[in-house]
C-alpha cells in the first residue's frame, strides 16, 4: 500500500492505479457487517433494488407485497452503528400503489426527482419522488418482466419494457407514445438492458433461449443474436443452434464500459459475451444455480482490476472473477432465497435483498493490525528502548 | 486472531502455502489444486489409465470426459482452452456422447484410429472407414456433419455414409446430420451412467448426504458399477454434482440438491 502512495506521489504510477488497487482489496474483502443495516419496512420478499448514480445516497427498493421504498445510504449520524432509514414510502395504504408484485424500480439516470416502476399488475408508472403520486401510467396487455432506461441517452428518453409479449415495446418519456415495438423473440422478454456505451443499442433475453442485440434507430429487426457455439453448427444438437444459454435465458447485465455483455440462463450456466461482435468468450463459470421463473437481476463490480460478478445463487450471492470465471467467494447471510443484487461503485458496497424481506449490506472490512503484528510493533518499540 | 482469512489481491499479498491432509503440489493423483498453468495433456494421461480397458474386451479407446478435468484444475477457462489448443492440434478428439448436451468424451486421436480399425479389419467397410479417417478427421474438428458437407465437400456417395453409419463411426442425429461417435460405446455409456447414479446414491444414502472422498474411493462397489471408482468420484466432482469441502480431515463430497 504505501509503495502504491509513494509511485503515485512520485509519479511513477498513474493516480488511477492506486484508486483501483485499493477498490480491489476493499471488494475482495466484503462481509457482513454488524454497524451497518437496512430498515426493514417490506412485509414480503423484496424483487428489485436501484441505488442512483448521481450521488450514490439514495436507493429505492420494490417488492412482492407491491411497496416502493426509499432508503437514505448516508450516515450522517457520527457513530459508527448505523441504520439505513427509509425516507419515504409507496405503502399499501397509497391511492397509486400497485396491485401485485413490482418487478423492476429504476431512477431516473439524470436526477432523483423521477423514478419508473413496473409490476406483475400490467402497468409501468412513472413517479414523481417529491409526491409520490405517478406522473404518468402506461398499460400493458401482460405482465411486466423488466424494464430499463438508457443510463447515458441525451438524445432520447426511450424505455424499454420487457413484457408477457414476445415484442419489446419502447416507451418514450418526453411524448408518452408507445409506438415503437421491436419484433424477433418468439417467447417472453425477461430481460432488457441498455448499453452503458452507446445510447442507441438494446439487449434483450427471452424464454426462447435467445438474446438478441438491437439498435433502435433501426427498422428492420435486431443486429444479432447471441449463440453459444460462435456460429458451430456441429456442436449443438439441432434444436440448440443460434441460442445463448440451453433453457430460458432470464438475466442481462453490461460491463461498467459497456464492451462485455453477462447473462444468465436457466442451464445453470452464464456467459460472458463481446458486446460488439456477439462472440462468446467461452468464459466457464462452471455451475451458476439458476432456478428464477422471472428474471435475475446481477451486477458487475465497477472500477476495480479485475472485474468481478456478483450471481445471487440461492440464499447466498456468489462473486466470481469477470474474466477467469474462477469462484472468489460466496457471500452468505440471507435466510431465503437472494433475488437481487447492486453495487454502489464509491464505497464499493453490495446491496443484496430477497424473499426473506431483508436487504443485507456488504461492507468491506475495515485495516486492522493483527494480534501478531501488534506482538511486533511492541517487541520493536522494546527493542528501540 | 482473525478467524476469517481475507482474500487479498496480488498486489498485496504474501504468499503463503497452505497445509492440509492432501497437499502433494503436483501429484495429479492427490493434489485436488495444482499451482501454476494446468499441463492438460498430463492430466489426460492420469485419467485415462483409470478407464478399464479390459472391461470392454480392449475394443474400446480410452475415453475421458471433458468435466473430469475440472475437478483436477481449479480454472476451467484455462483447461477448456487447452482443450481446443489441443484439438485444433489434431492430438485430440471430442464427441457428443448424447445422453447431455453439455457432456463432452474426450479420446486421444492415435488411440482412435488403432481401435477403430482394429475393429474394422476384416469387415467390407474397412475400406471406407479408411477413407473417412483419413481424408475428414485431420482436417475438419466438427462434434458432427451435415449430408451437405459430407457429399459435397468430402465427396463421399450415399452408400458410403451408408456404411460409415453402419460401422459406428457416425450416428444419427436428425434427418440429413450425423454425429461423430465411437464404435461399441454404447455399453460404455450404460456402464457410465449406471455408475454416476451408483455412486450419487451411495453419497445420498451417507447420513448428512456427505461422505470423504477418501471414504467413497474406498467403499466396495456393487456391481452397478464397473468403471473405476476413481473415475466416477472425477466425474461427479466436475460434473457439481457434488460440492468439494476442505476439512481438516481431507476433501469432503456434499450432494448437492437440484
Amino acid at each position: 500500500m504505501l509503495s502504491f502512495l509513494i509511485a503515485r506521489q512520485t509519479g511513477v504510477d498513474e493516480p488511477v492505479r492506486l484508486r483501483r488497487a485499493e477498490s480491489t482489496r476493499r471488494v475482495l474483502s466484503l462481509e457482513l457487517n454488524h454497524d451497518r443495516d437496512v430498515e426493514c419496512i417490506h412485509g414480503n420478499g423484496i424483487n428489485t433494488i436501484d441505488i442512483e448514480v448521481i450521488e450514490g445516497r439514495y436507493m429505492l427498493s420494490g417488492g412482492s407485497d407491491g411497496v416502493i421504498v426509499i432508503y437514505d445510504l448516508e450516515n450522517n449520524s457520527k457513530k459508527p452503528h448505523y441504520t439505513c432509514k427509509a425516507v419515504c414510502t409507496v405503502g399499501r395504504s397509497s391511492r397509486y400503489v400497485h396491485k401485485f408484485s413490482v418487478e423492476t424500480v429504476q431512477w431516473y439516470p439524470h436526477d432523483t426527482g423521477m423514478f419508473v416502476s413496473s409490476s406483475f399488475d400490467k402497468t409501468m408508472k412513472v413517479w414523481d419522488t417529491e409526491t409520490l403520486k405517478p406522473a404518468e401510467v402506461f398499460q400493458f396487455e401482460g405482465n411486466v418482466y423488466c424494464h430499463h432506461m438508457s443510463p447515458i441517452a441525451r438524445k432520447h428518453g426511450l424505455i424499454a419494457v420487457g413484457t408477457k409479449d414476445p415484442k419489446v415495446q419502447l416507451c418514450d418519456l418526453k411524448s408518452g407514445s408507445r409506438i415503437h415495438i421491436l419484433q424477433g423473440h418468439r417467447g417472453e422478454v425477461l430481460s432488457v438492458k441498455w448499453s452503458p456505451r452507446y445510447e442507441h443499442i438494446l439487449a434483450t433475453a427471452s424464454t426462447d433461449s435467445r438474446v438478441r442485440v438491437w439498435d433502435v434507430r433501426r427498422a428492420s429487426g435486431s443486429l444479432f443474436t447471441l449463440d453459444q457455439h460462435n456460429g458451430d453448427k456441429s456442436k449443438a444438437s439441432s434444436e440448440s443452434v443460434n441460442t445463448a444459454h440451453d433453457g430460458r435465458v432470464n438475466g442481462l447485465c453490461f460491463t461498467d464500459d459497456g464492451l462485455y455483455l453477462l447473462t444468465a440462463g436457466t442451464d445453470d450456466r452464464m456467459r460472458l459475451w463481446n458486446s460488439a461482435t456477439g462472440e462468446n468468450t467461452l468464459v466457464n463459470y462452471g455451475k451458476v444455480v439458476n432456478e428464477s421463473r422471472k428474471g435475475v437481476k446481477f451486477t458487475v463490480s465497477r472500477g476495480c482490476s479485475p472485474e468481478f460478478v456478483f450471481v445471487p445463487c440461492g440464499s447466498s450471492v456468489a462473486m466470481y472473477g469477470l474474466h477467469t470465471g474462477e469462484l472468489v467467494t460466496m457471500l452468505r447471510g440471507h435466510y431465503n432465497n437472494v433475488d437481487c443484487c447492486e453495487f454502489h461503485p464509491d464505497y464499493q458496497e453490495l446491496y443484496s435483498g430477497g424473499k426473506d424481506c431483508n436487504i443485507l449490506a456488504w461492507v468491506p472490512v475495515l485495516r486492522h493490525p493483527d494480534t501478531e503484528d501488534e506482538g511486533a510493533a511492541f517487541a520493536f518499540e522494546w527493542l528501540l528502548k | 486472531m482473525n478467524r476469517k482469512r481475507t482474500l487479498m489481491p496480488d498486489a498485496f499479498r504474501t504468499k503463503k502455502r497452505r497445509f492440509g491432509a492432501d497437499n502433494l503440489i503436483g501429484n495429479p493423483e492427490h493434489g485436488d489444486v495444482q499451482e501454476g498453468p494446468p499441463d492438460v495433456k498430463a492430466t489426460l494421461q492420469y485419467l485415462m489409465t483409470l478407464f478399464p480397458r479390459k472391461l470392454f474386451n480392449d475394443s474400446l479407446p480410452q475415453i475421458v470426459l471433458k468435466h473430469q478435468l475440472y475437478s483436477l484444475h481449479s480454472d476451467k477457462t484455462l483447461v477448456d482452452k487447452q482443450v481446443n489448443e489441443l484439438r485444433d492440434q489434431g492430438e485430440l478428439l471430442m464427441f457428443q456422447l448424447g445422453f447431455d448436451s453439455d457432456t463432452f468424451a474426450l479420446v486421444f486421436s492415435v488411440d482412435y484410429r488403432a481401435k477403430v480399425l482394429a475393429g474394422e479389419a476384416g469387415r467390407a467397410t474397412l475400406g471406407t472407414v479408411e477413407k473417412f479417417l483419413d481424408k475428414v478427421l485431420p482436417c475438419c474438428s466438427d462434434l458432427s456433419f451435415s449430408k451437405d458437407k459430407m457429399l459435397k465437400q468430402f465427396l463421399f456417395t450415399d452408400a458410403e455414409i451408408t456404411q460409415l453409419v453402419k460401422s459406428g463411426v457416425l450416428t444419427v442425429r436428425d434427418a440429413g446430420s450425423w454425429w461423430l461417435s465411437i464404435p461399441n460405446s454404447g455399453r460404455f455409456t450404460k456402464y457410465f451412467i449406471q455408475g454416476r447414479k451408483a455412486v450419487l446414491g451411495m453419497v445420498k444414502k451417507s447420513k448428512y448426504n456427505e461422505i470423504l472422498k477418501t471414504d467413497l474411493e474406498e467403499r466396495r462397489t456393487t456391481s452397478h458399477v464397473k468403471l473405476h471408482m476413481k473415475y466416477h468420484v472425477h466425474d461427479i466432482i466436475g460434473a457439481e454434482l457434488v460440492e468439494c469441502i476442505q476439512t481438516t480431515s481431507g476433501t469432503l463430497l456434499r450432494f448437492v440438491d437440484t
